[in-house]
């Protein structure tokens, strides 16, 4: 699993290397030229493409467009633009073999069918859970989306105003979803000559950001410390000075989350295919955390840690 | 040392009177035929042993050790209770009963970060010891372990009680007769693995417990109740977890009807329980190749007939048929035949008197009990290689003649460990 997470790092760090970072913390998912970084499921035709630097979805009943990298708790934002009577949708946490299985979809649809409620109007987790503000739904124009997983959290914005609040634990079915998974598009889901575009595509990705992972250290719900633990150990090395500063604080919970983060990152570093310089980065910060002189438990563990790193 | 020395002389001599007449022998033992134990950690397993060795007549149980006085006072009481006539001396550290000259046997049964040291002590001071199971926590610890007792001459068993039973006698000879045909793979398996045990602020460890000689030669930590008596199993500073507590007694019938040799590499997967402050596996799966043996742990019981409503079992699959067995059943399938036992297969394995009876015999002839070191070592040796390759996430290959993982320093660092001071 960790492994996996790593090479999904990989990929982000590669994804966001070709795409660029922009502003903010967020990282482009396209790069208006081809779909690096994305996947249609082999099998059906492929409904996607980038045309002008957009992307647009024409083909009814294609593949789905999916993320290569896995996200678990993110900011997603991105603007869409639906034809007359066009029908899409966001894929969120969701595995793509089951997407709607796995996942849940955030609903983008043009208000062509009156008995499209709150529930499955666009802005909604498709029929989990109803928008509060209903969005304005004009066809044919561009209008700005923003999803934000923040574990049990799962909010959607449309326009700057936001539409949708969800907890996951309140929703049984919600509950039993994935907690991390890849992002996906809904290729057209209307008519032969409908379509849905797409552009400016970008994620801040939280689970890349130390402090928000080690605030998941403290989460009453288990899964999400243990999805906390295993973004920790994602980060690799540069979270290990953090993870002992943790380890010196009063907070059970979290001193016993870092521990095993703590372990797992210098057990990867200490593979013996893990490059070089992971190793050495891995070495030198357990000796930053020394040098901090921790408590005897402590220092023991850091340096019982770095007899690992020794060739 | 010297004097321990003499006394097993002339455990030896008598012995041998004893194996000739030994229903004679034990009716009345004379003083000079008497072994004295002592025993060290008086918890659960220690509460067993302390009854079944003073169930033998010649046993004389003079001491028994914990650094949990609460429950040393309570053992005392409860084998005065069974024996009116025993005066055991009690203490809270075992190197107190090391120094005396008049104790033949120690059992024990501390926790598993213990085991190693005591035994090793122990036979440096002349004892002979019935051990608990797991062998030692960490492999290198066991390599010492075998050191230590080739150089005194100290008997050991391990305290693996099951092995003294028919059943696992009668799969050897099945297994070892050929009648499935040459067995390629064998499936053990453990229910159920650790619970996080929540997270319990740290405290003052009780008066009545001395929680640094409880800690010894493991990494200094401060003290919660979970960490100590009935839960230590769940942490990593001091076992390995239900893995750990179970590997030998379902392994051991894998070793005494195979011997498997040649161990090859190790690959384990698992997850740690995320509810709490232990770290130890809440399952564990792991692959085994053995030369010519493929050996598969899992958390539970195997897609084979039978084993779904089994807790513990092993499985073995022959080239023409298979047995299935736990602790004291079996079952034997060849085509669509199932069977209990094999008639035509002959009795050749002589069954053991008991555990500790057998244990005991060996101090007296100097022989090597059925759970000897050397083969306890290396019945033991795969589930630390199992556990290094649980934390390390990846498979390990090994070196069976060097004992050594080739290319990974790291799964060598975690197969030993340095005991903190003055434990060593």
């Amino acid at each position: 699993m960790s492994a996996l997470r790593f090479v999904c790092f990989c990929l982000c760090l590669a994804v966001s290397a070709a795409c660029g970072a922009a502003d903010g913390g967020f990282t482009s998912l396209l790069n208006g030229k081809d779909l690096s970084g994305w996947t249609m499921l082999p099998g059906k035709q492929p409904a996607f493409a980038v045309v002008d630097g957009l992307l647009e979805t024409r083909v009814p009943g294609g593949s789905d467009l999916f993320t290569v990298a896995r996200y678990g708790n993110y900011v997603l934002r991105f603007e869409y633009l639906l034809s007359k009577v066009g029908n899409s949708g966001v894929l969120i946490r969701c595995d793509p073999k089951n997407p709607w299985g796995t996942g849940v979809e955030v609903q983008l649809l043009a208000p062509w069918t009156p008995h499209r409620d709150d529930l499955h109007c666009t802005g909604s987790l498709y029929g989990y859970v109803a928008v509060t503000n209903r969005p304005d739904e004009t066809t044919g124009v561009w209008h700005r989306m923003e999803i934000r997983c923040d574990r049990n959290v799962i909010e959607v914005s449309v326009d700057g105003r936001r539409t949708t609040v969800a907890d996951t634990r309140a929703v049984k079915a919600l509950d039993a979803k994935l907690l991390s998974g890849v992002i996906g598009f809904q290729s057209n889901h209307s008519k032969q000559g409908e379509f849905a575009q797409f552009r400016k595509i970008e994620i801040r990705d939280l689970d890349a950001d130390q402090d928000y992972v080690l605030a998941g250290f403290s989460q009453t719900d288990e899964r999400f410390r243990v999805q906390a633990r295993e973004a920790a150990v994602a980060l690799g090395p540069a979270m290990i000075v953090p993870l002992a500063r943790v380890m010196e604080g009063d907070a059970v919970m979290a001193r016993s989350v870092a521990r095993q983060a703590l372990f797992d990152i210098v057990a990867a570093a200490s593979a013996p295919q893990a490059e070089a310089a992971a190793r050495d980065a891995a070495a030198r910060a357990l000796r930053e955390a020394l040098g901090a002189k921790p408590s005897e438990s402590t220092a023991g563990y850091v340096s019982w840690l770095s007899g690992m790193l020794r060739k | 040392m010297k004097s321990g020395i003499g006394r097993r002389h002339f455990l030896r001599q008598t012995g041998a009177a004893l194996a000739a007449g030994p229903l004679i022998a034990r009716a009345q033992t004379p003083p000079s035929e008497r072994v004295r134990v002592a025993h060290i950690g008086t918890g659960n397993m220690g509460g067993a042993h302390i009854q079944a060795f003073a169930a033998l007549p010649e046993v004389e149980t003079v001491a028994l050790c914990d650094v949990d006085s609460v429950r040393l006072a309570e053992s005392a009481k409860r084998l005065v209770q069974r024996k009116p006539t025993a005066k055991p001396e009690t203490y809270t550290d075992y190197r107190r009963i090391l120094e005396r000259k008049d104790i033949d046997v120690v059992t024990c049964a501390t926790p598993d970060h213990w085991h190693a040291l005591v035994a090793i002590h122990a036979f440096e001071a002349g004892k002979d010891v019935y051990g608990e199971k797991p062998l030692s926590y960490s492999l290198r610890e066991g390599q010492r372990m075998e050191q230590t007792l080739r150089r005194t001459g100290a008997v050991f068993q391990l305290g693996t009680q099951i092995h003294a039973e028919d059943n696992y006698h009668r799969v050897a000879e099945i297994i070892r007769s050929g009648a499935l045909g040459r067995i390629g793979t064998v499936r053990l398996w453990k229910n159920g693995g650790t619970r996080g045990l929540g997270f319990p602020p740290n405290q003052k460890p009780p008066d009545t417990l001395d929680w640094n000689l409880w800690l010894g030669p493991a990494p200094y930590a401060d003290y919660t109740p979970v960490r100590c008596h009935g839960s230590f199993r769940s942490f990593f500073d001091y076992s390995g977890g239900v893995f750990a507590d179970f590997w030998c007694h379902i392994a051991d019938v894998l070793f005494m009807s195979l011997q498997p040799e040649g161990l090859s590499t190790v690959e384990a997967r698992g997850e740690v329980p995320g509810d709490g402050i232990a770290d130890t596996p809440k399952w564990i799966d792991a692959d085994f190749a053995f030369k010519g043996l493929n050996v598969h742990w899992t958390t539970r019981p195997p897609p084979v007939p039978g084993a779904e409503k089994m807790s513990i079992g092993a499985h073995f699959e022959g080239e023409k048929g298979t047995l299935t067995c736990d602790y004291k059943s079996r079952k034997i399938r060849i085509g669509k035949e199932v069977l209990d036992d094999l008639p035509d297969v002959p009795v050749t394995l002589p069954r053991s008197p008991g555990h500790h009876r057998n244990f005991l015999d060996a101090v007296k002839s100097r022989g090597l009990p059925e759970s000897n070191l050397p083969y306890a070592r290396k019945m033991t040796l795969p589930m630390h290689l199992a556990l290094a390759s649980f934390r390390l996430k990846r498979k390990i290959v090994w070196d069976s003649v060097k004992e050594e993982a080739i290319g990974d320093p790291a799964a060598n660092y975690l197969l030993g460990r340095t005991n903190r001071a003055p434990f060593v």
